[in-house]
């Protein structure tokens, strides 16, 4: 056989990079979204635990364990929708370089995250019996639910932080506004997982 | 069975070979069906018939697939070889819906009906009979502890005295039906009576059954089937089954029943039966009790033994440190054993379950008496080392 | 040795440059490298989990505990060998054969996220680590299934390691799950649908889709368990309220699953060999496809047949159900690849032998899983050899037969160089016989009464378990074949060249070892991708190697910069 000296192919290269970013951004999107139905599977996995737990113990909460108190939890939960609510919308703003509505209403979803995140610290440290108390299986794992949960808001939260500081410097334009769509899907992330939660803590 | 429909057979469908081949796969899994009886020990249970009735069905239709896939495998492997270097390709051939449908088709079907045949077998094995007998067993690192009532009621006309009586061995006669309520004391364990093909899990914290009616005369190994730690292996006893009720209660149920309407003054003829009421028999070696358990330090000789650990241990007896050493098993650890594998036998009957480094489990003083005095008859000396039954009584109640 | 490769025009003759040593040792982003760190890294586990096992086997040589100073030293062997060989051995190696040639059957420059790629391989030396570390603070003794309470209040601290090690190797995989099922969505070369893939890329994506969706159950019972351990929480004490069925069914509702997780790579890679080796198409493609997902998904409602002696006796039917219909997809497959060898020339590599050898092997596991799937002879078998021989039937003589094959199929392509085909037929026969004389008497000692995991038992076994023991050695020693002949081949190995097989997958339409960017430009597949016996796959084959990769091997073109493009977003992988 003999061998070519000349390249055999066309070789459009601004085509080709276009396209790679093309694919770039779709697998990015596709990955998050896989993260969130995985990832959601371990909240899953806790919700059923609880059910598990609930259905072997003769009484639920177990004698001497008072009912949850579900107000200050519910408003919180109603600021967390809330901010899911403005995560998108300052999303939207961002696309249409809208950066003052963007960061106002980013503020208000780490505002409200914040709330919520201190609601639930204040209900993990106050529920009776309290942590010197003796240990019973209804204040272990809503202990684990909430930690479990409120771990996860911090650290995105972290990362919604850094997101507003690069936007503030005005990183992001309506032509590239990956870490704002990441960090807005994370958050709604957060928001489902906890209502899932409070539907098996406080509903059901 | 369905050979002639491949592809790569020259247009005529050679009937005669195909059939021979399908009668060979029908047979051959018949014979190797046949050999369930060979394989599994002797049928002690009613359970046993039932479940080597399916065996041998799954086996039969198991060896059939088997050798239709080894058959055709080995058949493709060896007539449709060619040499390595060989650049020709095969025929470019895709599949047969027809076949494809077959052979979904017949697994479905052939599934379904096992389904339903181990669906009857089942409810046939663990369907509740009529006089039952409840007998109660215990799972304990590393031994089993078999409760009893007694069946003519001799017991509950005394109040006063145990209801119960307990063995390491479990007894029972041909044709008892009986309900076996299961326990687990530490860690989860399976009470497995391989002759009788029956296993159930003894799980910590839920009680499970078992039933199960021996059909044949006999001694059968019962092992433990759910790893409980180091001496999981030899976490093995015995149930006896005598020829009939008469023998069972002659040779069994009265001596025990006897012993607590009549108990015998001297603790050290009381020990053995005591000690069928603890897991001792599963971890130590004791000839005159026949223990053959390897975890913990043999018995044999326990009195000479204590004399010599009393001195490197500071205790101020034989008799103290024995006492001593089954109330606070952790306290002094022989040499080559581990600690926390014996659990503590303490006193007061209100303990927690969970203990620091080890499992608890109540003794009352008398159990204990009886038990350190059989010990320290457990010498090669003409005369006990150990002190008198009142050296002995002070020593266990020093222990509280 | 015979020559199985009669390349298409001498392009054999010159062998493209392989990566140099130092650059598998540090962090890459090249799925290539990533795949040969993966699989070089889960070979060293295999070799450590198989001694494990050889100590087992001397162990057993008597029905005395003889051998291993007490129980717990003999259960640290067998529970540190099933956690090895699963975790560390089959599920990284069969990620490092994903990563080696999903992107390239796809024709793709590299995974959808290279970053995270390297981050998910990079987890599993320290969790492998850790696991081993457990040997200086007490190792893990309550079996790989870890049942509490043994393994929460009788299980030394190892356990905890144990169980953090088996923690980190969960987030591999579920971040490795991710970037396959993207890749195989979004990567595909223009005109590929879901229906050309290769059935190896469609076992990964179904393997992948367990993975994502089971394994986050794995870190729920994993948490569980370490909080029992270390924070005094009482999820599995019953005496404090707990349940110890709670974690038999979390574990198993993943580890079930993870039991395709860890064979149906193997499926995949059965099919390509099979179809290669025996230049035929793959008979009943659609079907072979959709029996993977079948299976994915149906593996999800079988987990509690693990558990037919302790769990609730009225929820044992229900899954003996599900666990039976599971065996017709699997039937379907095995017929399948019947169909596929049937009438084809079929050569005698070893890559074939193994993958026939598989299909005899796996077919007995197949057939003694239907019997276990049945709850009253499981009362029976539960816990016993018989279930350790079935496992092992599929899991080595599935998956490591598998595994064996695949690494003969495509070593050529990693390396640039043939394994020697003697040693590797002497490989096989010595692995085939040896594991029958392993594994096929465990089953008889398990129906007759033999438990596992136990270090002493009745001595009426012994004949039977030296038996095992011998073939067993034999059979560890076997081992050193396939890696004596892989280093071998590494410097005296035949120059494979691009395609020695003649297979019209895309792995193959590039030089061996692929260059970094894989492809000069996109390749573009051939509508079938096991369409041998027409004359248009010939002529692809030829063109493809003429006009495609024999300009790669050209020292000139490889230099140009067009060929330097870089692999599609190196570096933002998060």
């Amino acid at each position: 056989m003999q061998r070519s000296n000349e390249f055999p192919f066309e070789f459009d290269r601004e085509r080709q990079q276009q396209r790679q970013a093309e694919i770039a951004l779709k697998n990015k999107r596709m990955g998050i979204n896989l993260f969130q139905i995985s990832w959601i599977m371990a909240f899953v996995c806790l919700s059923v635990v609880n059910l598990v737990m609930r259905g072997n113990a003769p009484s639920w909460p177990p004698p001497g364990t008072p009912p949850l108190d579900p107000v200050l939890p519910t408003i919180a939960t109603l600021g967390l929708i809330a901010s899911m609510v403005l995560a998108r919308r300052a999303f939207l703003a961002i696309q249409t370089d809208k950066l003052s509505a963007f960061l106002v209403q980013w503020r208000a979803v780490l505002g409200l995250g914040a709330l919520f995140v201190a609601v639930m610290i204040y209900e993990w440290i106050t529920l009776t019996p309290t942590l010197d108390g003796p240990p019973n299986q209804f204040n272990t794992i809503f202990r684990l639910m909430t930690a479990f949960h409120s771990l996860h808001a911090i650290a995105i939260g972290v990362y919604l932080i850094w997101v507003l500081r690069r936007a503030a410097q005005g990183v992001y334009r309506h032509a590239d506004f990956w870490d704002i769509e990441a960090g807005s899907k994370l958050w709604y992330f957060v928001v489902i997982a906890w209502l899932l939660f409070y539907a098996v803590l406080y509903i059901i | 069975m369905d050979v002639s429909k491949k592809p790569g057979s020259n247009g005529q469908i050679p009937l005669l070979p195909i059939a021979l081949a399908v009668v060979a796969i029908l047979l051959g899994g018949f014979v190797i069906g046949a050999t369930t009886g060979a394989i599994f020990p002797v049928q002690a249970s009613t359970a046993a018939y039932a479940i080597d009735q399916l065996f041998f069905v799954l086996l039969t239709i198991g060896g059939m697939v088997f050798l239709l896939v080894q058959g055709l495998l080995y058949y493709s492997a060896i007539r449709f070889r060619v040499n390595d270097q060989d650049t020709e390709d095969g025929p470019n051939f895709h599949g047969n819906a027809t076949l494809e449908f077959v052979w979904t088709g017949i697994p479905s079907v052939i599934v379904v009906v096992l389904v339903f045949y181990s669906w009857s077998v089942w409810n046939q094995i663990q369907a509740p009979q009529p006089n039952e007998t409840t007998v109660h067993v215990l799972g304990q690192r590393f031994n089993w502890v078999f409760t009893y009532s007694d069946p003519l009621g001799r017991l509950e006309q005394n109040p006063d005295l145990a209801q119960t009586f307990t063995s390491n061995q479990m007894y029972t006669y041909v044709g008892q039906p009986i309900l076996l309520q299961i326990d687990a004391l530490d860690v989860n364990h399976a009470f497995w009576v391989p002759t009788m093909r029956i296993k159930q899990d003894a799980l910590v914290g839920r009680q499970t059954e078992l039933r199960f009616t021996p059909t044949r005369e006999g001694r059968y190994r019962v092992v433990c089937a759910e790893l409980c730690g180091g001496g999981h292996g030899a976490m093995y006893t015995y149930i006896n089954v005598f020829p009939d009720e008469e023998t069972y209660l002659r040779e069994f149920v009265d001596p025990q029943v006897n012993f607590i309407l009549n108990p015998p003054d001297d603790p050290v003829l009381r020990a053995p039966t005591v000690l069928a009421n603890y897991p001792c028999s599963g971890c130590h070696v004791l000839d005159s009790l026949g223990w053959v358990g390897i975890q913990g330090p043999s018995m044999n000789n326990m009195a000479d033994t204590a004399v010599r650990r009393a001195t490197t241990y500071n205790a101020p007896s034989p008799e103290y440190y024995i006492a001593h050493s089954i109330r606070w098993p952790n306290d002094d650890i022989v040499p080559g054993f581990n600690a926390g594998v014996m659990p503590q036998f303490g006193a007061s009957e209100s303990e927690p379950a969970q203990v620091e480094g080890a499992y608890y489990r109540y003794m009352p003083d008398e159990d204990l008496i009886a038990i350190t005095a059989y010990l320290c008859t457990q010498t090669t000396a003409p005369e006990s080392p150990c002190g008198d039954l009142e050296a002995i009584r002070v020593a266990v109640e020093e222990q509280r | 040795m015979a020559s199985i490769s009669v390349p298409l025009g001498g392009v054999g003759a010159t062998t493209a440059p392989r990566p140099k040593l130092s650059e598998y040792l540090r962090w890459s982003v090249d799925h290539k490298i990533i795949g040969v760190q993966y699989i070089a890294t889960s070979l060293f586990f295999f070799i450590i989990g198989g001694a494990l096992a050889m100590l087992i086997r001397a162990e057993l040589l008597t029905p005395a505990q003889d051998f291993m100073v007490d129980g717990a030293a003999y259960n640290t062997l067998f529970t540190m060998h099933g956690t090895i060989m699963i975790f560390l051995w089959i599920v990284p190696v069969l990620a490092g054969f994903g990563n080696y040639f999903v992107p390239l059957m796809l024709g793709a420059k590299d995974m959808a996220f290279p970053w995270l790629n390297a981050f998910a391989f990079w987890l599993i030396p320290p969790a492998g680590l850790l696991m081993l570390l457990g040997w200086f603070i007490g190792p893990a003794e309550a079996g790989w299934t870890s049942y509490p309470p043994l393994s929460t209040h009788f299980s030394p601290d190892g356990q905890t390691l144990w169980a953090i090690s088996l923690h980190l190797l969960g987030v591999a995989s579920i971040l490795g799950g991710i970037n396959f099922i993207v890749t195989i969505r979004n990567m595909r070369p223009e005109g590929m649908k879901y229906f050309q893939m290769p059935l190896f890329i469609w076992a990964v994506l179904a393997q992948s889709v367990i993975v994502v969706l089971a394994t986050p159950f794995l870190a729920g019972a994993l948490t569980l368990l370490i909080l029992d351990r270390v924070a005094g929480t009482a999820f599995f004490t019953p005496s404090q309220g707990g349940d110890v069925l709670l974690w038999q069914n979390i574990f198993w509702f993943y580890s079930h699953p993870a039991v395709y997780i860890m064979v149906l790579p193997a499926f995949g890679m059965i099919s390509e060999i099979l179809s290669v080796h025996a230049r035929k198409p793959v008979f009943g493609y659609r079907m072979i496809a959709l029996s993977s997902m079948a299976i994915a998904l149906v593996g999800f409602t079988v987990w509690a047949h693990h558990m037919f002696t302790s769990l609730q006796p009225e929820l044992r039917i229900p899954f003996m159900i599900t666990s039976m219909i599971i065996a017709v997809p699997t039937g379907i497959k095995v017929f399948s690849w019947l169909g596929t060898i049937y009438g084809g020339r079929i050569r005698w590599t070893s890559a074939m032998l193994f993958a026939m050898g598989f299909i005899s092997m796996f077919v007995i596991g197949g057939i003694t899983g239907v019997m276990v799937a049945s709850v009253p002879v499981d009362i029976h078998l539960h816990d016993t050899y018989f279930v350790v021989s079935h496992f092992h039937f599929v899991l080595y003589g599935g998956t490591v037969f598998g595994v064996y094959g695949a690494l003969y199929h495509w070593w050529p392509k990693i390396t640039g160089r043939m394994m020697d085909e003697n040693l590797g037929k002497i490989h096989f026969a010595l692995t085939y016989l040896s594991f029958l004389g392993t594994f096929f008497p465990q089953h008889l000692v398990g129906m007759q009464g033999m438990p596992r995991r136990v270090a002493e038992y009745a001595p009426e076994f012994q004949a039977m378990n030296i038996i095992i023991s011998i073939s067993g050695f034999v059979l560890g020693v076997s081992t050193f074949l396939i890696l004596y002949n892989m280093v071998w081949s590494l410097y005296r190995g035949k120059i494979a060249g691009s395609n020695p097989w003649r297979a019209l997958t895309l792995e193959w339409m590039t030089t061996s070892p692929p260059p970094p960017y894989n492809f000069v430009g996109d390749p573009i597949p051939f509508e079938d991708p096991y369409g041998y016996g027409t004359e248009a796959s010939r002529e692809y084959l030829k063109a493809m190697d003429e006009r495609f990769v024999a300009p790669m091997l050209n020292p000139a073109l490889r230099k140009r910069p067009d060929a330097q493009l870089p692999a599609p977003n190196p570096s933002a992988g998060d």
